[in-house]
């Protein structure tokens, strides 16, 4: 088994928020990443923005919990978050990886490209909205209506889902273990494969949380909203 | 996006102050302007009126007026009312008034002159403060910070369907009914159709923010002989629309979200005591210490109701 990624280690740089703008610690942060450095954030407070945009190489430690849009627009970080993060984490992260070590609020993953995300506690509404790509792991059960318009990755939710469960997905899947609360619009149960079970695992491996007795439901589309080119009339009645 | 914040303790305190921490760390959320609702210790009698004049030159003239029309409705100023030294045009002032004959008359026959004197809250311990600026001006310009009390509403404004006024702030007061306060954190859709209906069961606003629809929607339901907890969930059902309301009384403060799960609530609870906002990064500002767990309530068609303990001071 592979190792998850850590970061964190005797020769980081500490770095303060308190009350400090965020732009300033955003700056410190870059200063450490560009010399090499693993860097610890404390004194998080909660605030909005930390560690935005952050650069590939690039490994942080949040001490706490974050606010806003932690983690967003991630090109390659390797991040991670003590305790609960707020809205929109990994929001349009195109590559990284990011830990929340409690709870993800809502959004998290929003209109992600690439990269994983791992929630060990639960996540808020609309995991994954509009992803188009990466994996959300969640240990957790996932909020209400998560998956919604999901363009494609994979949401992973070990601990079951709330309701309005992938509600209006495309090409995304939901994949879950644990009760699913119920379906929103146009998702689909089905049996995965063998071969796809595997492609899950393989996500699975590397954050230690691999288990193969497990008893999998992947939500797909089920397409009765792909009318969108449809001359119609009947098709934009369906819901 | 606005900001809202709610505080709760368990026994009278420095709510204002609180209060100012939770919002001026959600002044981003709204610019426009920030408000307050503080119960202090109860009134056996008489009431507290909060009120704002829109032409300082004319305050003299105002507060005659509005006191004949207390005294035709069978009360009087209890002590001389008190008013903020700012420079701008507008003004709030404070009132302590004995019991009038019926409350709904009163504040029917007082609203006849609200183009030049608005009242803002009437309560046995609800005051309503609110201008426009941040958190940190408003309670420099009003003393906010040193209003004790039990509980309370705070509120950062920004505008989206109504105008910028200083009486367009939030929070609202449920007309007419006392010490009723709310705020509110998104838009209702068929706020016309409910206005309408409210209108037609006598109801008035002063403004056109749908806040001041829900304070008077819920109050009405519990006018009916409905618990809140039952208005607060025929709201979630009936009102169309996202938000995230905290709408307070003497005794509680009660919250209710969509069916959409659009606008957060952040709470701490600890040993009783509660610090609800908008923003997590709001009640840190209350408890720092990491080790206080936090609620999130993300999900949808949420309610909830927190008492108040002890609302007088030990004796």
């Amino acid at each position: 088994m592979s190792v998850q990624p850590k970061v964190g280690n005797t020769k980081d740089v500490v770095i303060e928020v308190g009350k400090r703008p965020v732009r300033e610690v955003h700056q410190d942060i870059l200063a450490a990443a560009n010399a090499g450095k693993s860097i610890v954030v404390t004194n998080t407070l909660s605030r909005h923005n930390l560690g935005v945009g952050l650069p590939p190489g690039c490994k942080v430690r949040f001490e706490g919990s974050v606010g806003y849009y932690c983690g967003g627009l991630n090109t390659g970080a390797v991040i991670e978050i003590e305790r609960n993060a707020g809205w929109g984490c990994g929001e349009a992260m195109s590559d990284g990886h990011i830990t929340i070590g409690g709870y993800a609020g809502m959004s998290v993953g929003a209109a992600m490209l690439g990269g994983t995300i791992h929630v060990k506690g639960d996540s808020g509404p609309r995991a994954g909205v509009a992803m188009k790509g990466g994996n959300i792991v969640v240990e957790g059960k996932i909020g209400y209506q998560s998956g919604f318009m999901a363009h494609g990755g994979k949401i992973i939710a070990l601990g079951g889902a709330g309701t309005s469960c992938a509600d209006a997905l495309w090409e995304g899947e939901v994949w879950v273990t644990g009760d699913i609360d119920d379906l929103g619009v146009d998702a689909v149960v089905t049996e995965p494969t063998a071969e796809q079970v595997a492609e899950v695992d393989a996500i699975l491996d590397p954050l230690g949380l691999k288990d193969t007795s497990r008893d999998w439901r992947r939500i797909v589309a089920g397409q009765r909203l792909w009318y969108f080119e449809s001359r119609d009339a009947r098709a934009w009645l369906m819901i | 996006m606005c900001g809202i914040a709610g505080r709760i303790l368990n026994a009278p305190g420095a709510v204002g102050r609180d209060l100012v921490e939770l919002m001026d760390a959600q002044a981003h959320r709204g610019a426009d302007s920030t408000g307050f609702a503080i119960y202090g210790e109860p009134r056996d009698s008489g009431y507290i009126v909060r009120a704002m004049g829109f032409d300082r030159n004319n305050l003299s003239k105002d507060l005659e007026d509005f006191r004949a029309i207390l005294k035709d409705q069978g009360g009087d100023f209890i002590d001389e009312p008190t008013w903020d030294n700012g420079s701008s045009a507008h003004y709030s002032v404070r009132m302590t008034v004995t019991d009038p004959k019926d409350v709904e008359r009163w504040t029917e026959a007082a609203d006849k002159i609200c183009e030049r004197l608005e009242m803002q809250s009437v309560g046995r311990s609800l005051e309503i403060i609110k201008d426009t600026g941040g958190a940190y001006e408003v309670a420099d310009k009003h003393g906010v910070r040193d209003m004790i009390g039990t509980h309370g509403l705070g509120h950062a404004r920004l505008a989206t369907e109504s105008d910028v006024r200083p009486n367009a702030s939030h929070p609202f007061w449920a007309r007419p009914f006392p010490d009723v306060a709310i705020v509110h954190n998104g838009q209702i859709t068929d706020y016309y159709s409910w206005r309408n209906r409210l209108e037609h069961k006598g109801y008035r606003f002063l403004t056109y923010n749908d806040s001041e629809l829900i304070a008077v929607w819920v109050s009405d339901r519990m006018k009916e002989g409905l618990s809140m907890e039952q208005a607060l969930s025929r709201s979630i059902d009936e009102i169309d629309g996202v938000f995230t309301f905290m709408i307070s009384r003497p005794d509680k403060i009660g919250f209710a979200k969509d069916r959409f799960a659009m606008k957060p609530l952040v709470v701490i609870n600890e040993n009783g005591e509660i610090a609800a906002a908008t923003e997590e990064q709001s009640v840190r500002r209350v408890y720092e210490d990491e080790g206080v767990s936090i609620i999130n309530y993300d999900g949808p068609s949420l309610q909830g109701i927190w008492g108040v303990g002890n609302r007088r001071a030990a004796a």
